[in-house]
Formats: structure tokens, C-alpha cells, sequence
């Protein structure tokens, strides 16, 4: 039985768990506004908190079939003028940079027609939303073969570390042999290694190998750390379970590959799918290893990093590619969830 | 030939280390219920291990049927077993747990269906066949194992100190539980514990197990009342035997026991056997039970000394007096006479029927 809280006890909780909160999720708010922001958007102080699925000008009609068009319009104070044609085409290129609307532009001399009658008013359109997300991949050509890639380079991660690794915690768990110890905390030296650091004669090896700017070249760096990792998350599962449940197997007719499948591994799997999630992020997010050893088969997360490195105005079509990075990995954490559960007993082994 | 034999049966964990097991023989008969009694580390566990075959034998030989299964894996020997912890998969369901081993002797499908449901049937758990085992008791886990050792009819039924992890009453009812299925099924079984009172309910046979030896073998009422070695009347009994060092002296025609406060006229049953003793130190043992007592003062046949009543344990069916007699401070009798004696009347000890044993100081045997 959990002890009560008491009323100020309860208040007290309560706040610091919302400042707690808050403190994660306001910069991530910010960052999803960002990535659905349109480029005038941008440039407003204060910075909006919810992302507007709306654009509103304000339009004068001008001598010359030209149009002057102001943004930010409030009651007549402090709007500003941002362009003044009559060319569609350049309206149209406008509506698209500036406030993410995708529109044709003789429909928009047509609309804007009405002042000449009416006099200047307002118009509101509707933003396209992933209009960013678009742009990404099109000022970023290479961003469709380098999610490919990251996906490639995930899944060998994984097989790789989880094979490799939950043998050697099974070893770790189960048998006793001669330097289990230093082999133990050896493991734990091998992750204390920057990546950073093991990636140049990383590099060096896969040249030699031919894996250089390959997936699997980079499936293996990302492994070293991780196979240390699995083992030691697996060793210690493997230690939670009680050898008597594996001898039982065996008593009652099972061989050892049997016992493995049916009894070990099934048990094992949630601590394996905690750690298959470690070695997915790794290699996912990734982008200093995948620069060193990369040359054309990026990596999605290289790729946004460049993105974010080279652009100075085009901050949100690098937050609509972080966006993009951010999904799988949030899928294949949900996915395993309950695994990751289990592992913190969620399970009585 | 027994139906099960052990031959010269010997463990080693390490090439240069103590052997675990020692030279064990023992031929166990068809439908017997044989328990292993020693205190922890004594080899008991070791050896039903060896014998299902999930340790390795280090030298001897075991036999079943006549047939040595000591190069067999432990699937191929027929015996089934009921571990400590239960062992039972966490993530099967009752019915999965049973039908495990009959799956793998792939059976068809509507004879292990009948089979688990007999097997449920005899330990009663066939409501809880879609049950997982974190959903159950530690009580119905312990019939899950049950089912799942007597579903494959094993030729021999191990049993690994199984009912140490239940609550004291459950132990006791499943004590009993157990017996009345080892009758049911006719199996031949055996059983490892610790706990004497166990061993005393259950067993056909008991087998007293010291480091790695094996002590006495005998039914029940052998081992208790006719104890071969001093460890076996130190270790069986609640509470134990009382021991005295004493000297053997022979006056004339008779023998006497002479201890620190004690002079004690030995029965002339046991004349012959002390007869090489005499002028030699044994350890004398008296159980609780056997030490009499009388207010008044009282020589004569079979009289010890006497003494002052120190502590007073009242148990409802009996009480257990406290006292010192020689050297040894805390000899307890066991009294269903003087059960609200107060603590330092003075009272005049006697041994009842003539139950002492003597043991030898080096041998450690019974001298009989």
C-alpha cells in the first residue's frame, strides 16, 4: 500500500513534475511549430506556440494592374509592405516561399481583382502544412535514399548487436571460465570509446576490407558499442532467470537448441527488444561516424545535419527533416514498449 | 537387483577438489518413497542432480532396471522432477506447462489434451489450465510442477527440497498431497529435504546424508529411535538428543557411565558392547523423551543424577524442561508429567527404558 499524500504534499508533486514536463516538451512544441512554419513566420518575435494553419494579407490595389500586398497587417499600425506586382508568376513564387501557400497565381490576381471594386481588404488563405516537409526532400535530393539507408544501417545494427551480443550475456550469465570478470568490464571500456574516436581507423580497416561507404561498414562501428551494451543487458536477464526453469526443459525431454527457443529466448526477448531499441538509436541518430565513413550513401540523420549546417534562412525545412528523422524512431519505440515494461518487472521471472 | 541402483556413486566439482558425493551406495525398490535428510551442503541435492542427469557423475554408476543411465541426457531418462523454485515457464500457461513435455514426444493432440486433464485432475487445478503462472499462488504453482513430473509417467520422481518455499501450514498439506499421489500413481520417488519432520511423514526409507556420506539408512522409526551414528541422533528429533561425555568403568559385575555430576549403572543389554570401552571416553546420548524426572528423590534403576530446572518451554501437548547436567548446560527432557513445573525446583533425572546410546569418539558409530 502506497503511503497517502497529503493536500500540500500533493500541490508540491504536482508542480514539480509539471515544471519537469514542461521543461521537455516546450522546446520539442517549439521545434514541431518550426517545422510548419512558413518563412515569414519565421522572422516574427514573439514566436507563435501552436503552428497557424492560416495566412491573412492585406492587399491595395495599384496604378499598373499591380497589387501591393502587406503581411502582418493589425488595424491599419505597424504592417508592412512585402511586395508589389501584377505578375502571376511571381506572385505565385511569393505565396509559396513566404507563407507556405501553394496557389496558382492568375487565381490570385483574380481574387485580388475584387479591390479594384471594393477598395483594399483582407485576404486569408490556407497554408499547406507539409509544404516544409516537401521542400526538405526537395532541396535535399538525396533524403529519400538516405531514409533507406538509415533503415539498412538500423536493421544490421540490430542483427548484429543482438546476435553477437546476447551470446556473449548468455556466456557471461551462464558459464564460469577462466577472465569472465575482466571480459565483463571489458565490455564496459569498449563503450567508453567516442565512436568519434574508433571511426578513423574504422575507416582505414573498411577501405581495406572494400566496405568503406557502405551500410554494413557502418553497421559495424555502430555495433562495437553496442554489442558491449546488449551483452550487459542480456547478462543480466540471463542472471534473472533461474538456470532451473532451463534445466526443467531439459529434464522433461527438450534438447538445448529446444531449451533455447522455448524457454531462454522468450523470456530473454523483452530485454533483448530494450536493447535492440539502444542500438537502433545509435545507429538512427547518428551523424559524426556516418560523415567519416560515408561518402554518397548517406544516412537520413547526416543528411538533416547538413541541412541544418549549411542553411541560414532555411531553418524550417531542417526542422521538417528532423521531424521526418524523429518519426521512425518514436514508431519503433512505441512498437516495443510493452517490452521495455516487462524488462523493469513488468514480468515475474 | 533393485530398481534403482547406486554403485560407488562420487562427485567432484573441481579435479583436486573434496568430493561432494562419496562413495554412495544405495538400491531404492519399486514404488518406494525414499527421502534425502542432511543439513545444506551434505550432497543430497548433488545427488538426485546426478541422478536426473544434470550433473555429471565423477565415478560409480547408476542403474535403473538394471540398465545404467549414467551416460544418458537427462531426456533420456525417464525420471522427472520437481525443483525448488517450482521451475515453472512464466510465460506458458498452466496448460502449456504440462503439455510441454508430452509436445515434445510430439503426441497427437487429443492424447495430451487427456493426459494434461488427468494430470490436473490428481493435483486439482483443472480451473486454472488458461492461468499463467504470476497469476497463481505459490501453493497452485506447486501442483502445476506436480502435474507436469506425473503427466510423462517417469520411471523415477525426484523431488528437490520442493515444498521449502511454501508458508508452514501449505507445507504440511502438501506434504500430505504428495504421498497420496505417490500412492495414486505407484511411482517410485525421491525426495530431498532439509526439514526432518518432513522427512519423518513422508518417507518409506530415510537416507541420512554427512558431508557427502551417507549416515544411516532406515525407515522412520530406525532412524529415530535406533540411530546408527551420533550425527544422525544429533540431527533427527526436535529437539535433538542430549549428549554427556563419559568415561566407561567396570566395577566387579557391572558397567558404569561416569560423567561430570552424573554416575549412571549401565543397562546389562549393553554389557558386551561397552565391553572394549571400558576405562575409554564415549559420547553418551539420551533423547528428550527418555530423560524421566521425579520431584521426590528417586535412585536406583536407571537413576542419572540430579539437578535444578533452569527454563520451562511449554508446547500445550507437552512441555520441554531446561537444565544443566555436567557439563553440558542445556539439556532439554521432554515431559508430558511435569508440565507447569516452576523454574528451580530440584528434581531427581532417570533414563526410561533403558534409552541410551552410547557412540564411539572417533568412529562417530553407535556402540551396540
Amino acid at each position: 500500500m502506497m503511503d497517502r499524500l497529503s493536500a500540500v504534499q500533493k500541490c508540491v508533486f504536482a508542480i514539480i513534475l509539471a515544471g519537469m514536463v514542461m521543461l521537455v516538451t516546450i522546446p520539442l512544441l517549439f521545434f514541431i511549430t518550426v517545422s510548419f512554419s512558413n518563412a515569414t513566420e519565421m522572422t516574427q518575435f514573439p514566436k507563435r506556440m501552436f503552428p497557424s494553419g492560416e495566412v491573412t494579407v492585406y492587399v491595395e490595389p495599384e496604378e499598373g494592374g499591380k497589387y501591393e500586398l502587406f503581411y502582418d497587417y493589425k488595424d491599419g499600425n505597424g504592417y508592412t509592405s512585402i511586395i508589389t506586382t501584377n505578375s502571376a508568376s511571381k506572385l505565385e513564387k511569393h505565396f509559396a516561399r513566404q507563407y507556405a501557400v501553394t496557389i496558382d497565381g492568375d487565381e490570385l490576381l483574380e481574387e485580388f481583382a475584387k479591390t479594384r471594386t471594393e477598395g483594399a481588404r483582407e485576404f486569408t488563405f490556407k497554408k499547406d502544412m507539409f509544404y516544409n516537409f516537401r521542400q526538405f526532400f526537395k532541396i535535399v535530393p538525396n533524403a529519400g535514399p538516405a531514409l533507406k539507408n538509415s533503415i539498412i544501417v538500423s536493421l544490421y545494427t540490430i542483427l548484429i548487436s543482438l546476435s553477437l551480443g546476447s551470446l556473449a550475456g548468455y556466456a557471461i550469465a551462464r558459464y564460469k571460465f577462466k577472465g569472465r570478470e575482466q571480459i565483463n568490464v571489458g565490455l564496459l571500456i569498449v563503450r567508453m570509446f567516442p565512436t568519434v574516436g574508433i571511426s578513423i581507423p574504422m575507416a582505414v580497416m573498411l577501405i581495406k576490407m572494400g566496405l568503406y561507404d557502405t551500410m554494413l561498414g557502418l553497421a559495424f562501428l555502430y555495433s562495437i558499442p553496442n554489442i558491449a551494451l546488449t551483452s550487459w543487458i542480456t547478462s543480466s536477464i540471463f542472471i534473472g532467470i533461474n538456470k532451473e526453469l532451463e534445466e526443467a526443459s531439459f529434464v522433461f525431454g527438450a534438447n538445448s537448441v529446444q531449451t533455447f527457443m522455448k524457454i531462454t529466448l522468450p523470456m530473454a526477448f523483452p530485454a533483448m527488444a530494450a536493447s535492440s531499441m539502444y542500438s537502433f538509436l545509435t545507429a538512427w541518430n547518428d551523424t559524426i561516424s556516418a560523415l567519416i565513413l560515408t561518402n554518397e550513401n548517406q544516412t537520413l540523420a547526416l543528411v538533416v545535419y547538413k541541412a541544418i549546417g549549411t542553411t541560414s534562412s532555411g531553418i524550417q525545412y531542417a526542422a521538417a527533416g528532423s521531424i521526418v528523422l524523429i518519426i521512425p524512431a518514436l514508431v519503433f519505440t512505441f512498437i516495443i514498449r510493452k517490452y521495455i515494461g516487462q524488462m523493469w518487472g513488468g514480468v515475474e521471472l | 537387483m533393485s530398481y534403482l541402483e547406486i554403485k560407488n556413486l562420487q562427485k567432484k566439482y573441481t579435479a583436486n577438489g573434496p568430493l561432494i558425493v562419496n562413495d554412495m551406495n544405495l538400491s531404492i525398490e519399486k514404488g518406494e518413497f525414499i527421502v534425502f535428510l542432511g543439513p545444506s551442503g551434505c550432497g543430497k541435492t548433488t545427488t538426485i542432480r546426478m541422478i536426473s542427469g544434470l550433473e555429471e557423475i565423477t565415478g560409480g554408476d547408476i542403474t535403473i532396471d538394471g540398465e545404467s543411465i549414467v551416460n544418458k541426457l537427462p531426456r533420456e531418462r525417464g525420471v522427472s522432477m520437481i525443483f525448488q523454485s517450482y521451475a515453472v515457464w512464466p510465460h506458458m500457461t498452466v496448460y502449456d506447462n504440462i503439455a510441454y513435455p508430452l509436445k515434445l514426444q510430439k503426441l497427437p493432440k487429443d492424447e495430451i489434451k487427456r493426459r494434461v486433464e488427468k494430470a490436473a485432475e490428481a493435483t486439482e487445478i483443472q480451473g486454472l489450465l488458461k492461468r499463467y503462472p504470476a497469476q497463481m499462488s505459490g501453493g497452485q504453482r506447486q501442483r502445476v510442477a506436480v502435474s507436469r513430473a506425473i503427466v510423462v509417467e517417469p520411471r523415477l520422481f525426484l523431488m528437490d527440497e520442493p515444498l521449502s518455499n511454501l508458508d508452514a501450514k501449505l507445507r504440511v498439506t502438501m506434504r500430505t498431497e504428495l504421498k497420496r499421489i505417490h500412492t495414486q500413481q505407484g511411482s517410485t520417488s525421491i525426495f530431498v529435504t532439509h526439514d526432518q519432520s518432513e522427512a519423518m511423514s513422508m518417507a518409506d526409507r530415510i537416507v541420512v546424508m554427512y558431508k557427502g556420506k551417507i549416515e544411516q539408512i532406515g525407515t522412520p522409526m530406525e532412524v529415530y529411535q535406533d540411530s546408527a551414528t551420533r550425527f544422525v541422533a544429533e540431527f533427527i528429533g526436535t529437539p535433538p538428543t542430549n549428549f554427556f561425555d563419559a568415561s566407561i568403568i567396570k566395577e566387579g559385575k557391572e558397567i558404569y557411565a561416569k560423567g561430570e555430576g552424573f554416575y549412571y549403572k549401565v543397562p546389562a543389554s549393553l554389557h558386551q558392547a561397552l565391553a572394549d570401552y571400558v576405562g575409554k571416553e564415549v559420547d553418551m546420548g539420551i533423547r528428550p523423551e527418555y530423560i524421566g524426572i521425579s520431584p521426590q528423590k528417586k535412585e536406583g534403576e536407571g537413576y542419572l543424577c540430579d539437578a535444578e530446572i533452569d527454563f520451562i518451554e511449554p508446547q500445550g501437548s507437552h512441555s520441554i524442561l531446561i537444565t544443566r547436567i555436567g557439563t553440558n548446560q542445556n539439556v532439554k527432557i521432554h515431559t508430558v508429567d511435569y508440565m507447569d513445573m516452576k523454574p528451580g525446583t530440584k528434581v531427581s533425572c532417570y533414563v526410561k527404558n533403558e534409552m541410551v546410546m552410547f557412540f564411539d569418539r572417533e568412529t562417530t558409530k553407535r556402540i551396540k
